[in-house]
């Protein structure tokens, strides 16, 4: 993608014009940033001896999964992991253009992290991550996996 | 309920008209003939074949493997049924003709679950690929 900065410091009328050919979802972070809609995801250290009290910023790409456990959310980074205060609906939808997607009832995983894809010998699919964290699959997730790929490559 | 029960419905028709027309080409290549019970009986099949291959989301939790194990266990038990129910309303079946029943079962039912098992790394191989594109694409993006 071409990409053109004029710097003018008498300019009053500061705006940034986009010019694409379909709405695919680098377009859309380029959209949400400009309007500061850029999802931003605030957790703190699961490990309690770590939680000083504040609250951590997290970017969607620094996170691999999340996972729900226990009717809590946490967020698997490279770093640690972090306990988030959102629904794993909401973060759905919410990361939808950051290239996560659902793969089971508890897990939504993050396409661009994941190192490989792999069956094992019992059949279920799992994605193997750089931190060496596996994430199965669901059979009945299989479908919309699928489709968000196809969609992303499509798009992308 | 009543929409799964038509979803059902429609799955069993085409089972049974694939599996009757096969039939129809085997006794046609084969010079051989069917009877009308052996008509009810693979109508009888095909239900249990449908009905057991639709619980698959009961097995979500385990792996497809002791999916495939248990439906085809489930089916076993329920062939052993209707064959009991048949044994006792039209006539006796003999040990042989429950072996060859339960043969001409079996044998489909591991293709399948070969083919199946295949299919799923096949499609695992395909969409890994596909990741690895959409990763080098956002690389090349930015």
């Amino acid at each position: 993608m071409k990409l053109n900065l004029y710097e003018d410091k008498n300019n009053i009328d500061e705006h940034v014009d986009i010019y694409f050919s379909n709405m695919r979802p680098v377009i859309r972070r380029i959209v949400d940033t400009v309007n500061s809609d850029r999802p931003v995801l605030s957790g703190r250290p699961a490990d309690e001896d770590l939680d000083d009290g504040e609250e951590i910023i997290l970017s969607p790409e620094e996170i691999y999964y999340l996972d729900y456990v226990d009717r809590k959310l946490f967020a698997y980074t490279q770093n640690g992991v972090y306990r988030l205060m959102n629904t794993l609906s909401s973060c759905e939808e919410m990361l939808w253009n950051y290239g996560f997607i659902r793969v089971s009832k508890s897990n939504l995983i993050n396409i661009y992290k994941i190192k490989l894809l792999k069956p094992d010998m019992n059949m279920k699919v799992f994605a193997a991550f750089d931190n060496g964290e596996r994430i199965c699959i669901n059979r009945s997730y299989k479908k919309s996996f699928n489709e968000y790929l196809q969609r992303m490559r499509r798009m992308g | 309920m009543v929409k799964k029960l038509k979803d059902f419905l429609i799955q069993l028709g085409c089972v049974y008209t694939i599996v009757s027309v096969t039939g129809a080409i085997a006794n046609v290549i084969g010079g051989t003939q069917t009877n009308n019970f052996n008509v009810f009986l693979m109508f009888a099949t095909c239900a249990i074949a449908t009905f057991v291959l639709n619980l698959h989301n009961m097995f979500d939790s385990v792996s497809p493997l002791v999916m495939i194990i248990l439906q085809y266990l489930i089916a076993c038990v329920l062939c052993a049924i209707m064959i009991f129910v048949i044994s006792i309303i039209y006539e006796p079946i003999s040990l042989r003709g429950v072996f060859e029943y339960y043969r001409s079962f079996t044998i489909p039912y591991i293709i399948l679950a070969g083919y199946y098992y295949y299919s799923v790394f096949s499609e695992t191989k395909k969409q890994d690929i596909l990741i690895k594109e959409i990763q080098e694409n956002k690389q090349k993006e930015f």
